[in-house]
């Protein structure tokens, strides 16, 4: 488990442009650059809403990062149903 | 001159950037007040605003997460959020306040970080956007860590308040004292969208009420349980409260915009 190195990630991509381009060029080869596990790294490639929010992603890191890949409103509810 | 001006109002990025999905008499009552209380701000000639406010990682992440944070900077630029609907601008910000507030905070026992650069986001903005259009008052922002625990409690909160007030009473300049942030409401979370009305209203009352020391009950979890994480910015209220403890409050809105996913409440404050 390695929250803080997942939202370190997640704020980078929102809050710096240039870590944001790097992210955009080649996401996978970004995401080596955190020290995160297998499942994380896979949830935040797929942009996984549910799984980031379950990894306990804080709301307003997880939101705006979906917002950058477009994810509406509508789909975000969808991805939290149920959820807590 | 001693503080001139206090008021409390809540910040939802809805209010601008989505206003018109509000229906509509709840969005002209809200927005109304919200602009009326700017022309009252100007009426007191401030030549300073102190904002007790807060921040969404706009500045800070959790490799340092200053419980307090005074702005000593020239200016502050905003807001960071493109989809805002608010232009723009650079707010001036008044470098010798903040460095007596520090100064004094660290003679009479509070430990703030300061920071000479600070970028404002919607929770600073969007307030000074309605309150002090045109940026032409300078600003002091105090931000309190509401975003992520361990959080200062509601009584430290009070207790600052308290302290800030006592000071800036004996300040020569004419001083405005704002706090942003809240009701209710949980950003980003599954429950998106939920405004806790009795809570609010709840809250309103014991802000308004003879006494307002009460307000240093509220523990983290109940507001976490009760206001949601957004609901952690009542602190800047809590605060305020103490900064007047003796003046007069008044609601002038409360609205529970469920487009705006947020219990919007709007304090004015008068000796």
């Amino acid at each position: 488990m390695s929250l803080y190195q997942l939202q370190k990630l997640i704020y980078h991509v929102n809050r710096d442009p240039v870590q944001r381009e790097r992210y955009r060029e080649d996401s996978a080869a970004f995401v080596k650059n955190y020290d995160l596990t297998e499942d994380e790294a896979k949830a935040a490639l797929a942009v996984d809403v549910r799984a980031l929010y379950n990894m306990r992603v804080h709301s307003l890191l997880l939101r705006p990062f979906t917002l950058l890949h477009k994810v509406s409103n509508e789909d975000y509810a969808k991805a939290l149903k149920g959820l807590e | 001159m001693p503080i001139v001006f206090a008021c409390a109002a809540s910040h939802a990025p809805g209010m601008t950037a989505w206003t018109e999905a509000a229906p509509k008499e709840q969005a002209e009552n809200f927005l109304g007040h919200y602009r009326r209380l700017g022309e009252r701000l100007a009426e007191a000639k401030p030549d300073a605003i102190v904002a007790l406010t807060v921040e969404h990682w706009a500045n800070f992440f959790l490799n340092s997460m200053p419980t307090l944070c005074i702005g000593r900077a020239a200016y502050y630029d905003g807001p960071i959020e493109e989809w805002l609907r608010i232009p723009k601008a650079r707010v001036p910000g008044d470098t010798n306040l903040a460095v007596e507030i520090i100064d004094a905070c660290l003679d009479g026992g509070f430990d703030p970080t300061f920071s000479d650069e600070l970028l404002f986001d919607h929770a600073t903005f969007l307030p000074l956007h309605f309150l002090n259009p045109g940026m032409a008052v300078p600003v002091v922002p105090i931000i309190l860590n509401t975003l992520t625990p361990p959080m200062p409690t509601a009584k430290r909160c009070f207790a600052f308040g308290q302290f800030l007030g006592q000071l800036l009473e004996k300040y020569q300049k004419r001083i405005a004292v704002i706090a942003t942030g809240g009701l209710s409401h949980w950003p980003g979370e599954a429950k998106h969208g939920k405004i806790n009305i009795p809570f609010d209203k709840k809250f309103l009352e014991t802000l308004t009420g003879a006494d307002r020391v009460k307000l240093t009950e509220y523990s983290h979890d109940e507001i976490n349980n009760e206001a949601g994480s957004g609901g952690h910015e009542i602190r800047t209220w809590i605060a305020l409260a103490g900064a007047v403890q003796n003046w007069q409050a008044e609601v002038l809105a409360y609205e529970p915009v469920v487009p705006w996913a947020t219990g919007c409440g709007l304090v004015a404050f008068s000796r």
